[in-house]
């Protein structure tokens, strides 16, 4: 469980990041998106015990940023932008390395290397340098090793980056097996069908949260939802439903298209059932029921504008 | 600080060292160097039969070995005084092998991933200082337990008790250490600053400056090698240069800066 107040990092005259606040709950997945500059890596390392806040606080498990830092870091799993491995050592010395920095030893060590080793599929490659591998075997060797022990928080900066489809399938389902044995995940991406297809929540920063919702709510930009209906038989039969239409407290709106309906409501998951059996109840004859909701990308675009890169954050000329 | 930490990163770096041929090189060549120019000059004038009258300047400093015939005295003077050198070797070896840990860090972008781990950044430092110092510690000694049975040898076994005497002991232990631990902090405090290692071992390469002044200053001084009470100087001054570079180290390599420099 993570649980962020009003945290904030600046650096001389750069403010980063500001004002967060929100929780991940055990489980959960929580996508991070923004631009270039939007203070997402900021954030996980903060949450990381990396950098020190400047302002705020937050708590890993129970444990508070700051002073209890050291065991934060001992939690935690971070898989960083760049791999960042040790080109001269094998996959196994590499992920032994990083075995004994989070406290594993002895046999346990050797059953976790070996573990990770197998479920990102370097087993056979495990007694090579790093140095000769590919790019997608370089990241699942990051990837295994930001899980090696086990950690209940988990930081992912663009897990999928470089890897082929089939790899990068590999790791969301591997991500997604994670949530489903209670790990609190937050990941970074620049990749807007990842994160719909993997986060349960979201969050659009630039410096600051911009907006948090499911991908869906995002999607619908907190409107209302379109949903579209197709009729069988379109002659009429739309205009004659619509008054079936008129008396179902959640639609907001409705009018006939050549093909069927469009409809507006306020949640689909909740009212498209009770819309279905409505229309269904007055005879009509529904081919399909699509929710014409905005792209995530679309979404992204009009909360964060086209503007690309966060202007003027030179971080390292701040600091 | 915990010691498993620094055993890990010590045997990390071990491993890294030993794949790298180039800098293995760097660690043997300088010490090889250092004893082979004045072994190479006993060994010429053992087999010359040279008369040190013939030596020129050297004539002056024969006078410091009044127990040894002339010629031996001579050969002694070319041993005892190139000995000044042998401090280079832990000036020079682990700035380099410091700066390549750290500026190869820097470019592999591995520091971040290794700040994460609940690890704290002394230790972190110890195990690279270690990894960096050890080997250029051993070979001084090596090369110096070589150069005196060498020598030894070549000419007359007296030369091996001018090399392994008291000054020059407590040289080995007290002085040789410290300066490679300088060494190391130096090259890690340049190396937190600048982004290739070429450049980090030019600005670091100026420690070999004072003591190449030493050296020579021994030498027209009028004085054949260092007296015990220099070399205890010597370990004072460098305690005191450590200490300097601790206290400007613990700033320059703070997790957050390293991090933030990193981008």
């Amino acid at each position: 469980m993570i649980e962020v107040q009003g945290l904030g990092k600046r650096f001389g005259a750069v403010e980063a990041v500001r004002d967060l606040n929100f929780t991940v709950g055990d489980g959960e997945i929580f996508g991070l998106l923004g631009p270039n500059g939007a203070g997402k890596t900021t954030t996980v390392r903060m949450l990381a015990g990396l950098v020190v806040p400047s302002s705020g606080a937050a708590a890993i498990n129970g444990a508070r940023l700051g002073p209890d830092s050291q065991r934060i870091r001992g939690m935690t799993g971070i898989l960083t932008e760049s791999p960042g491995l040790h080109e001269k050592l094998t996959a196994r010395q590499n992920l032994a390395y990083y075995g004994r920095l989070y406290g594993l030893s002895g046999a346990t060590l050797r059953r976790a290397v070996d573990r990770y080793l197998g479920l990102v599929g370097l087993e056979a490659v495990g007694d090579r340098r790093v140095a000769g591998f590919s790019k997608g075997m370089r990241q699942k060797v990051a990837i295994a090793r930001a899980l090696l022990h086990e950690p209940q928080v988990i930081y992912l900066d663009e897990p999928t980056s470089g890897l082929d489809p089939s790899a990068a399938k590999t790791v969301r389902d591997f991500v997604s097996t994670l949530r489903n044995a209670g790990r609190s995940i937050v990941i970074c991406t620049h990749n807007l069908d990842e994160a719909e297809r993997l986060s349960d929540r979201i969050a659009v920063m630039r410096g600051g949260f911009l907006e948090v919702d499911t991908p869906a709510g995002l999607r619908r930009e907190g409107r209302t939802a379109i949903v579209r209906v197709e009729l069988a038989a379109t002659d009429g039969e739309a205009r004659r439903l619509l008054d079936a239409l008129a008396g179902l407290p959640f639609v907001s709106a409705a009018k006939a298209l050549p093909d069927g309906l469009q409809v507006e409501v306020g949640d689909p998951r909740r009212d498209n059932p009770e819309l279905v059996a409505a229309l269904v109840s007055r005879g009509a004859r529904i081919v399909a029921v699509r929710e014409q909701a905005a792209t995530l990308e679309e979404a992204y675009l009009r909360l964060v504008g086209e503007a690309g890169e966060r202007d003027a954050l030179d971080i390292s000329s701040a600091a | 600080m915990r010691l498993s930490y620094v055993w890990a990163v010590f045997g990390k770096e071990w491993r890294d060292l030993r794949s790298n041929r180039l800098l293995l090189g760097a660690v043997a060549m300088p010490a090889i160097i250092f004893a082979a120019i004045p072994t190479g000059l006993v060994a010429f004038i053992q087999a010359r039969n040279l008369d040190p009258n013939q030596l020129g300047q050297i004539q002056q400093f024969i006078a410091e070995f009044p127990d040894l015939p002339a010629k031996l005295a001579a050969e002694g003077f070319i041993i005892t005084n190139f000995m000044a050198y042998f401090l280079l070797i832990p000036a020079m070896v682990p700035m380099a092998l410091a700066t390549q840990s750290v500026i190869g860090e820097k470019q592999a972008r591995s520091l971040e991933p290794q700040l994460a781990t609940p690890m704290e950044v002394p230790e972190l430092l110890a195990g690279k200082t270690i990894a960096a110092a050890l080997p250029a510690v051993i070979a001084t000694w090596g090369v110096y337990v070589a150069y005196g049975l060498v020598n030894g040898a070549i000419a007359d076994p007296r030369l091996t008790r001018l090399v392994f005497s008291n000054v020059w002991l407590t040289a080995m232990v007290t002085l040789v250490p410290l300066i490679c631990l300088f060494s190391v902090l130096l090259g890690i405090v340049v190396s937190s600053r600048v982004t290739d290692a070429r450049t980090a071992q030019q600005i670091g390469g100026f420690v070999v400056l004072p003591i190449i002044a030493i050296a020579v200053a021994q030498f027209f001084g009028g004085q054949a090698t260092f007296s015990l009470s220099q070399v205890l100087i010597g370990d004072l001054v460098v305690l005191g240069l450590i200490g300097a570079v601790l206290i400007v180290g613990s700033w320059a390599f703070d997790r957050e800066s390293i991090l933030t420099r990193l981008g």
